[in-house]
């Protein structure tokens, strides 16, 4: 086998596996006594050293969660009105009782995430873009973890030609990645993975078709 | 070249069969990156509201659905723009569509409420 027709396999390996599912279940067992049709994004604990991560991620949760066919809480509004209450720090929020923002709200569900990396590191012609996050759901019903997930995606741009001019070309593209890195693809791309796989995902919604009908799944 | 078409093709086609779960089911309008915008520069709500009044009247024509929360950040800020009225009425409309705001809007609702009442007897 010649090396291109390798990595072509290797490549098809990799992307089946990912696709099909990790080989590790989630158990669902709590969250399907429950079925949450309602969840609630709560301000987001940002362990990055860039303070703005915290809202430019919550610009990308509420769609996935809304198209894997739950209702999602107005995140701004959210945000807004918590804040307005005195509850704008991530941390008090986070360690609060989930059952009391049920009861504020009237959700079923609370989402907790924590950013444990959103920064764009230079090495040697070369600059890393790292977004690293946790998902946790709580039942605002009895407090419980229905679900976790842990996400990283790691994004090294690279120019495409070899030799010298290669070199320099990579160069280039590495200081305008870190001077202005984009998290935002690597954001969806996270919570794609955290919501939208398999066994490891969150099961259909009361929005969607199969809501209670993907046992076999989650 | 043609290495490159090779490697990327079958990426492409195990991407779309197995990780791109389905179609949209709401019209999202361009609510992520409005938002992403408005968190970057606060001064931009205006365009924020803007982006999700053009949603919810896309959606009403197209018959494409409002997805959840949209009626509830809108009216939000016309209520943060003294538009009380106004946001009541997309308070209740969030409500309508979407049963599980229900507690979360009665409670706006009465704020944005309570607020016209106060204005109207000063």
């Amino acid at each position: 086998m010649n090396p291109v027709s390798k990595l072509f396999l290797l490549g098809s390996v990799l992307m089946l596996t990912a696709c099909v599912g990790a080989p590790k279940k989630y158990d669902y067992a709590q969250f399907r006594t429950e079925a949450p049709r309602s969840i609630l994004v709560v301000p987001v604990i940002n362990k990055s050293v860039d303070v703005n991560a915290p809202d430019y991620f919550l610009a990308t949760i509420a769609t996935p969660l809304a198209e894997r066919g739950y209702y999602v809480f107005p995140v701004n509004m959210v945000k807004s009105v918590l804040s307005d209450d005195g509850l704008s720090d991530a941390n008090l929020v986070h360690s609060g009782d989930p059952r009391r923002l049920g009861e504020l709200f009237g959700a079923d569900a609370v989402m907790y995430i924590s950013i444990e990396r959103w920064d764009a590191k230079y090495v040697v012609l070369s600059t890393t873009v790292t977004v690293e996050l946790n998902y946790t759901i709580k039942s605002a019903h009895t407090g419980e973890v229905l679900w976790s997930n842990h996400q990283q995606v790691v994004y090294q741009p690279q120019a495409n030609s070899g030799g010298l001019a290669g070199l320099l070309a990579n160069a280039i593209v590495a200081a305008i990645a870190k001077a202005a890195p984009n998290y935002m693809p690597l954001a969806h791309q996270a919570n794609n993975g955290a919501i939208n796989f398999k066994g490891t995902g969150l099961p259909a919604g009361p929005y969607d078709g199969l809501f209670g009908k993907d046992m076999s799944d989650y | 070249m043609t290495v490159r078409v090779l490697l990327i093709t079958p990426i492409l086609v195990y991407s779309l069969a197995g990780c791109v779960t389905n179609h949209q089911r709401y019209g999202w309008g361009s609510y992520d990156p409005s938002l992403y915008a408005y968190y970057k520069d606060p001064t931009k709500e205006a365009a924020l509201a803007e982006s999700l009044a053009a949603i919810i009247s896309t959606a009403d024509s197209n018959h494409a659905p409002v997805p959840p929360g949209i009626y509830a950040e809108y009216g939000y800020l016309q209520l943060q723009e003294g538009k009380n009225l106004a946001a009541v009425e997309l308070f209740k409309q969030e409500e309508s569509h979407w049963p599980e705001s229900k507690v979360f809007m009665d409670r706006m609702i009465k704020v944005a409420s309570a607020q016209t009442a106060t204005s109207t007897t000063k």
